[in-house]
C-alpha cells in the first residue's frame, strides 16, 4: 500500500515537474502569460507529490513495512525510532527522495515569491522552468532506476532483508521479508546523523536557485545585476546550511569514528567542500558586481560551477566510482548522474558562450590595491582551492582509468596545498573588509590595521616566549588573531566615531552601526567565526596529546597530567546492538575530573564493532577516550587531549549562523550614510 | 611625550614583537610524536577506505603506526620508513603523491591554476575595455 501510494506520489511530482518546465518556458517566452497563477497547478503537484513521497517512505519505515525493498534493507523492527526516521535518507534511493523534497520546497518558495510579486516576470518564469527541469531529472530517477518504492520479490534466506526487488511498486512476491537488516551501523550510532544530511542537502540543493536564475537571466538576456539581486538571499540561505552541514559532519565524525579526527579529506567530505568553496567565492564576487558592476561574466561561471559541483559530488559519492573506477558501472545511477552532469555543463556553458556578447563588459579595475583587488584575490584563492580539491579527488580515478597503475592522493597532498591557501585567505579576510574601494593607499590601510597587527604580533610573541615553536601554531595564531583584531578594532573605532558624532551611547552606536549595514556586518561576524574555527584547528591539531594505554583492572595510568583508572567492565543488550564498555575514572591531582564509559557497539548487521568514544568537553579542551579492546582484566584505551577543540564547532556554527544577521537585522529608522562600514 | 617619540616607541615595539615571532618560526622543531603522525598520515590504511593509518582506529592501522614509531626510535629517516611500506605493500599505499612521474601533474595543475588566475587578473585589467554591447536592463 505504501509502495503504491508512494510511487503514485512520485508520478504526480514528475508530472508537476514536467508541467513547470513546459509552462515555465512558455511563460518566459510570452511575457503576457508570465503570471504566477499559470504555474500554480504544476508547482502544487510537484510540491505535494514530493511531500507525499517522503511521507509514504517514512510511514513505511515507521510501521516496519518490509514489503518495500528499501525498507527491508535499511531498517528493521528493532531499529530505534529516530534511526528508522533517519533511514529515510540514509541510503541512495531515500536520499534522492529527500533531495527531491528539498528541491520541490525551494521551487515552491521561488514560486511563492513570484506569486506575491504579481507582475509578469520573465526572469522568475525562466528560473522556475529550469528548476522544473532539474526536478524532472530527479523525480525521473525515482520513477525509474532509483525507485525507493520497489517492492521486495524475494527475501534473503532466513527472511531478513531483501535479495531481489521488483522494478516498480507491484510484482509477484515469492517470499516477503519478515524483518529488515537494520540501519547502517555507523549511521545509527549517533543522533547527529539525523541532522547532518538534511542540513547539508538544504545547502546543496539550495544552490539550484541561483543557478536557475542565472540560466534564466542568460536565456532572457537579462544579464545585468537583476538576477544577482534576486538570488542574493537564496544563495546566502543555501550557504548557511551548507556551512552548518559541513560542520555537523565534522562533529559527527569526531563524536562517532573514534579516532579523534573531524576531517580526513575523504572524497565524500571533498564533495561537500568544493561547492562550499565556490559558493563562498560567489557570495563575495556578487558583492563586487552589486557595488562596482564588475565580474559579471565571472559570476555566471561561479554559479554554474557551484551547481555542477553539487551534481559531481553526488556522482562521486553515490556511483561507487571512488572505491574503484571499475565499480562505476555496477549501478545505473552512476552513468545517469554523469550524463546529467554533462548535460548541465554543456548546456549552461554553451548558453553562456552564446550569450557572452550580451553580458556588459565590466568597468575596469582602478587599482589592484583596493577592496575590489582583495575581492579578486579572495576569488582567486577560493577557486584555486576548489580546483586543488577537485584535482586531488579525481586524479587517482584518471590514473586508474587511463593506465594500469594506481596512485594515492590523500591527506598530505591536501594539507600541504590547503595550509598556505588558508593562511593567505585569512590574511585577505583581515585586510579586505577595511580596504577602501577603488584605491586603498598603504597609509590608510596601515592606519586601520596597525593595532590589530601589534596585537597579533604580541599574541604570537607571547606563544614563542612560552616555548612554543611549532610554525603552524605560530602562523595560525598570528593570522587568526589578526583577523579577530581587525574586525573588533574596526567595529570599536567606527562605533566610537559614530557615538561621538551623534552624541549617543557606545552600545546604541554599535547597534545602529551593525544594523545599518547588515550584510557587511553579517559578513564580519561570519569572518570572526572562521577565524575562531582556524584557532580551534591550529590548537587542537598542533597541541594535542595522544597515547594508547593498557590498564589492568583497578590500576591507574598517567596521561597528560591526568590519572586514568580502569574500574570495571560492563555489557548490556540494547535494541539492535550489544554494548560492551569500561567504567573509567579520571582524576587530576587527586580530585575527580569525571567518570567515563567509552563503549564498543556490536550491531547484528555489521561484523566489526563500532566505538562510542567518551568525550568530555571543558573550557581548556576535550578529554577523548576511545575503547580499543577490552577483556575483564585489561582495557586498551586510545586517549586524546585536544586543547580548545570546541572553538572549531563554535566558530563554524557562528560562521554559518552569522547569515541570520543579514536577514533579520532591522535597519535603524533614520537613514544613515553608508560611510563607516564601507570606507 | 611628543608625537615623534611615541611613534618611534610604537615602531620599536612592533619590530621587537615581529623579531620574536620570526625567531620562533625559524626555530620550529618537530618531536618524534609529530614525526610519527606526519609519516602515518602519508601511508594509507590497507583495510580502510582511503584513510591514513594515522587517522584510522582499525587494528591494522594501529599495528602499522606501532611499526612507524619503532622505526623512528631505531633512527630511520622518514623516507626510509615510507619506502619500507611501499615495498611491503604497493606504491599506491603511499597517499602522499611524489613530485615526479605520474603524480607530477596533481601538484602542477593547481600551481598552473594560480599562474593562470594571476595572469588573467593582470591582463584583463590592462586590456582596453572591449566594445561595450548594450547593457541589458
Amino acid at each position: 500500500m505504501n509502495a503504491t501510494l508512494g510511487y503514485l506520489s512520485v508520478l504526480v511530482a514528475l508530472v508537476g515537474a514536467l508541467g513547470i518546465t513546459v509552462r515555465g518556458f512558455i511563460a518566459m517566452r510570452s511575457p503576457d502569460r508570465a503570471t504566477a497563477s499559470y504555474l500554480g497547478l504544476p508547482v502544487m503537484a510537484l510540491f505535494g507529490g514530493a511531500i507525499a513521497a517522503m511521507f509514504f517512505l517514512e510511514l513505511g519505515l515507521l510501521t516496519d513495512d518490509f514489503s518495500i525493498k528499501y525498507i527491508a534493507n535499511n531498517s528493521s523492527s528493532t531499529t530505534p525510532t529516530l534511526f528508522k526516521f533517519a533511514s529515510g535518507w540514509a541510503s541512495l534511493e531515500g536520499s534522492i527522495v529527500l533531495w527531491g523534497l528539498v528541491l520541490a520546497s525551494f521551487t515552491y518558495a521561488v514560486y511563492f515569491r513570484f506569486f506575491r510579486s504579481k507582475d509578469g516576470d520573465r526572469l522568475s518564469a525562466g528560473a522556475l522552468a529550469i528548476m522544473g527541469l532539474v526536478s524532472l531529472y530527479f523525480f525521473g530517477l525515482m520513477a525509474s532506476i532509483s525507485n525507493p518504492f520497489a517492492v521486495c520479490l524475494q527475501a534473503w534466506a532466513g527472511g531478513v532483508g531483501c535479495a531481489e526487488g521488483a522494478w516498480g511498486p507491484i510484482g509477484d512476491v515469492i517470499s516477503a521479508p519478515i524483518d529488515g537488516v537494520g540501519a547502517n551501523a555507523l549511521l545509527q550510532n549517533h543522533w547527529l546523523m539525523a541532522l547532518h544530511p538534511p542540513t547539508l542537502y538544504v545547502g546543496y540543493v539550495g544552490l539550484t536557485v541561483p543557478f536557475a536564475f542565472a540560466i534564466s537571466a542568460l536565456m532572457v538576456k537579462a544579464t545585468g545585476v537583476e538576477w544577482l539581486a534576486r538570488t542574493r538571499s537564496w544563495t546566502l540561505f543555501a550557504w548557511m546550511f551548507l556551512t552548518g552541514g559541513i560542520v555537523l559532519g565534522g562533529l559527527w565524525s569526531y563524536e562517532v569514528l573514534g579516532w579523534g579526527g573531524y576531517w580526513a579529506w575523504d572524497p565524500v567530505e571533498n564533495a561537500s567542500f568544493m561547492p562550499w568553496l565556490v559558493a563562498t567565492a560567489f557570495l563575495h564576487s556578487a558583492v563586487v558586481q552589486a557595488r562596482r558592476g564588475m565580474l559579471q561574466s565571472w559570476n555566471f561561471v561561479l554559479v554554474i560551477t557551484a551547481f555542477a559541483l553539487t551534481i559531481l559530488g553526488t556522482f562521486l559519492t553515490r556511483s561507487g566510482v571512488i572505491v574503484s573506477v571499475h565499480s562505476f558501472s555496477q549501478s545505473a545511477i552512476g552513468p545517469a548522474l554523469l550524463g546529467f552532469l554533462l548535460v548541465v555543463l554543456l548546456g549552461s556553458l554553451g548558453l553562456f558562450a552564446a550569450r557572452a556578447q550580451t553580458i556588459a563588459s565590466s568597468p575596469r579595475l582602478d587599482a589592484l590595491n583596493s577592496r575590489e583587488g582583495v575581492f579578486l584575490l579572495n576569488n582567486l584563492l577560493l577557486t584555486v582551492f576548489a580546483f586543488m580539491v577537485l584535482t586531488g579527488t579525481l586524479y587517482p580515478l584518471f590514473v586508474e582509468a587511463f593506465s594500469d597503475s594506481t596512485v594515492g592522493v590523500g591527506r598530505p597532498f591536501f594539507d600541504r596545498m590547503a595550509i598556505p591557501l588558508s593562511f593567505l585567505l585569512l590574511l585577505a579576510m583581515g585586510i579586505g573588509p577595511i580596504a577602501p574601494y577603488r584605491v586603498a593607499s598603504a597609509a590608510v590601510v596601515w592606519e586601520r590595521i596597525r593595532w590589530p597587527v601589534r596585537i597579533a604580533l604580541g599574541a604570537t610573541a607571547l606563544a614563542v616566549l612560552l616555548g612554543y615553536r611549532n610554525p603552524f601554531l605560530l602562523l595560525g595564531v598570528l593570522t587568526a588573531v589578526f583577523v579577530i583584531g581587525v574586525i573588533s578594532w574596526n567595529l570599536y573605532v567606527t562605533a566610537r566615531t559614530r557615538s561621538q558624532k551623534l552624541g549617543i551611547g557606545a552600545g546604541s552606536a554599535t547597534s545602529r552601526l551593525m544594523r545599518g549595514d547588515p550584510h557587511y556586518w553579517g559578513g564580519q561576524i561570519s569572518h570572526l567565526g572562521i577565524a575562531i574555527l582556524a584557532l580551534g584547528i591550529v590548537f587542537s591539531s598542533n597541541l594535542s596529546e595522544t597515547a594508547t594505554i593498557s590498564i589492568d583492572k583497578g590500576d591507574t595510568v598517567n596521561f597528560a597530567g591526568f590519572e586514568v583508572t580502569y574500574e570495571q567492565e560492563f555489557s548490556r543488550q540494547e535494541p539492535g546492538r550489544f554494548v560492551t564498555g569500561a567504567d573509567i575514572t579520571v582524576t587530576k591531582d587527586g580530585s575527580i575530573v569525571g567518570a567515563y564509559q567509552p563503549r564498543l557497539n556490536q550491531y547484528s548487521n555489521n561484523t566489526s564493532s563500532i566505538a562510542t568514544p567518551s568525550v568530555d568537553t571543558r573550557f581548556s579542551g576535550d578529554l577523548y577516550l576511545s575503547l580499543r579492546s577490552i577483556d575483564p582484566a585489561t582495557v586498551v584505551l586510545e586517549i586524546f587531549w585536544f586543547p580548545f577543540i570546541w572553538l572549531i564547532w563554535v566558530g563554524g556554527f557562528l560562521a554559518a549562523a552569522a547569515g541570520v544577521w543579514a536577514y533579520t537585522a532591522k535597519k535603524p529608522e533614520r537613514s544613515t550614510t553608508r560611510e563607516p562600514a564601507d570606507v | 611625550m611628543s608625537e615623534s617619540v611615541r611613534k618611534i616607541i610604537a615602531a620599536v615595539v612592533t619590530i621587537a614583537l615581529a623579531a620574536i615571532v620570526v625567531v620562533g618560526l625559524v626555530q620550529g622543531d618537530k618531536s618524534d610524536e609529530d614525526r610519527a603522525r606526519a609519516i602515518g598520515s602519508r601511508v594509507k590504511c590497507p583495510v580502510c577506505q582511503g584513510v591514513a593509518i594515522a587517522d584510522s582506529p582499525s587494528e591494522t592501522a594501529r599495528a602499522m603506526m606501532d611499526v612507524v614509531e619503532e622505526r623512528i626510535a631505531d633512527g630511520w629517516s622518514d623516507n626510509q620508513i615510507i619506502d619500507y611500506f611501499s615495498e611491503r605493500y604497493t606504491d599506491s599505499i603511499v597517499i602522499d603523491p611524489p613530485f615526479s612521474g605520474n603524480t607530477l601533474m596533481v601538484w602542477l595543475l593547481p600551481i598552473l591554476a594560480v599562474v593562470a588566475g594571476v595572469f588573467m587578473i593582470f591582463t584583463r585589467r590592462k586590456a582596453p575595455a572591449t566594445k561595450t554591447s548594450e547593457v541589458q536592463q
